[in-house]
């Protein structure tokens, strides 16, 4: 149950924000369930896995590829599913909680949420960097074969 | 003469894709491309989240530098949509000037969502995070209508022209004391469950991983800026809840 509201909060929170970030059409559906697939990825990992940043990062390289691959059916930059679908994923509890804690000069527990959000954010960055640098060189590679197949057949 | 034209066309298209929310890679690779198809010696192009400087030097060996200060951003990813198929379709068929500008003052036109379905998405997400965070559907319904009404607040704010920092207090004092209120007469039991799924409206998030993203590819400066910038985003905001629990714990009971 709780995980049916919170798959379904997911979706209607990505599909909220394509709406303030302007997606339009049919890639708002797409852009929607990115936050859907997100989410549902962290919480089928919280099976087998403790909780905590490194899903954030199996997660953020599943929306990722989610992201690259409509791209390139839609014709559009990454961004327009990959900011989406990263929505439930955000460490903007976490980045409140802190701020939070350090205006009420809770220092012991400012330290630790702190770090939590920071390692979150790098988490989703580097699932974000992995994906794109993955896609980019086998981009590269794909247009070397072909440059060279294209040559031999010339000869 | 025509050199100095298209540097001004590229730092436009620059200019709109960084202020609808690309990230400072690809808004560098982008006018670097242009620039290159019109046959220039040299191109230079440093960009960082509030600033853009290109230096191009063309055939003739005439050096020329231009630079833009952007002051704000507005996530706009359609309009981004339509400026990255303008810089591929310059790079593939090099038109004229006249057409790129006409191209660039079409998409500039383009228009947001009306404000009430904005205002309506704002509700939307609002409900959700607070379902999302483990609040009961009648928090809901109360962070539900606390959202509709932050648009028009954020609306209003906006055309004042005020401070962003500031703004972020406001913004967030009116969320949290309109919480307080609420669960006050009834209408929600959690106004931390309330008040955390107005909050994902305004926290920088996305602005905070965008940072880390930044510094990852090279773009250490950038990445900082925006770092700093969301930190101070942040604290603004629960500056704004720290007031807002101050006044209501000494005149609600």
């Amino acid at each position: 149950m709780t995980y049916a509201v919170q798959l379904i909060t997911a979706f209607l929170g990505s599909l909220g924000f394509s709406v303030l970030f302007n997606v339009r059409r049919t890639k708002l559906l797409i852009a929607g369930f990115g936050g859907l697939l997100s989410w549902g990825v962290y919480l089928l990992l919280t099976l087998w896995l403790p909780e905590g940043p490194m899903l954030c990062f199996y997660a953020s390289v599943c929306v990722s590829v989610y992201a690259e691959v409509f791209a390139r059916v839609k014709k559009t930059p990454t961004t327009s599913f990959l900011v989406p679908g990263m929505i439930p994923l955000i460490p903007g509890g976490a980045l409140y909680n802190t701020m939070q804690y350090a205006i009420a000069g809770n220092w012991e527990a400012f330290f630790p949420t702190a770090a939590y959000t920071l390692r979150v954010a790098l988490a989703l960055a580097a699932g974000i960097i992995l994906v794109s640098s993955v896609m980019r060189m086998f981009a590269a590679v794909f247009h070397a074969l072909r440059r060279t197949r294209a040559n031999s057949s010339e000869k | 003469m025509e050199t100095e034209k298209l540097l001004g066309l590229a730092l436009d298209i620059g200019e709109e894709m960084l202020i609808s929310g690309a990230e400072v890679g690809r808004v560098e690779d982008s006018m670097r491309r242009i620039l290159s198809t019109y046959a220039m010696q040299r191109v230079d192009v440093f960009t960082i989240t509030s600033s853009i400087v290109v230096t191009v030097t063309d055939a003739d060996g005439n050096t020329l530098t231009q630079t833009r200060r952007i002051r704000q951003y507005e996530t706009d990813l359609d309009k981004l949509h339509a400026l990255n198929d303008l810089s591929r379709r310059i790079c593939a068929q090099r038109p004229s000037f006249a057409e790129i500008k006409g191209a660039i003052a079409e998409i500039v036109k383009s228009k947001p969502y009306p404000v009430p379905v904005q205002a309506l998405a704002f509700a939307v997400i609002a409900g959700s995070f607070t379902l999302f965070f483990g609040g009961t559907f009648l928090d809901a319904a109360a962070s539900a209508l606390i959202g509709l009404l932050l648009k028009f607040v954020v609306l209003l704010l906006g055309r004042t022209g005020v401070n962003r920092v500031f703004a972020n207090v406001i913004h967030s004092l009116f969320v949290s004391a309109l919480a307080f209120l609420c669960t006050a007469v009834g209408f929600g039991a959690h106004p931390d469950s309330i008040i955390i799924g107005n909050i994902m409206l305004l926290i920088p998030g996305i602005g905070m991983t965008n940072a880390i993203r930044d510094v990852i590819s090279g773009d250490i400066i950038a990445g900082i800026l925006r770092f700093c910038e969301a930190v101070v985003i942040a604290l603004a905001i629960a500056a704004g809840y720290s007031i807002a629990a101050l006044l209501c714990g000494r005149w609600l009971p």
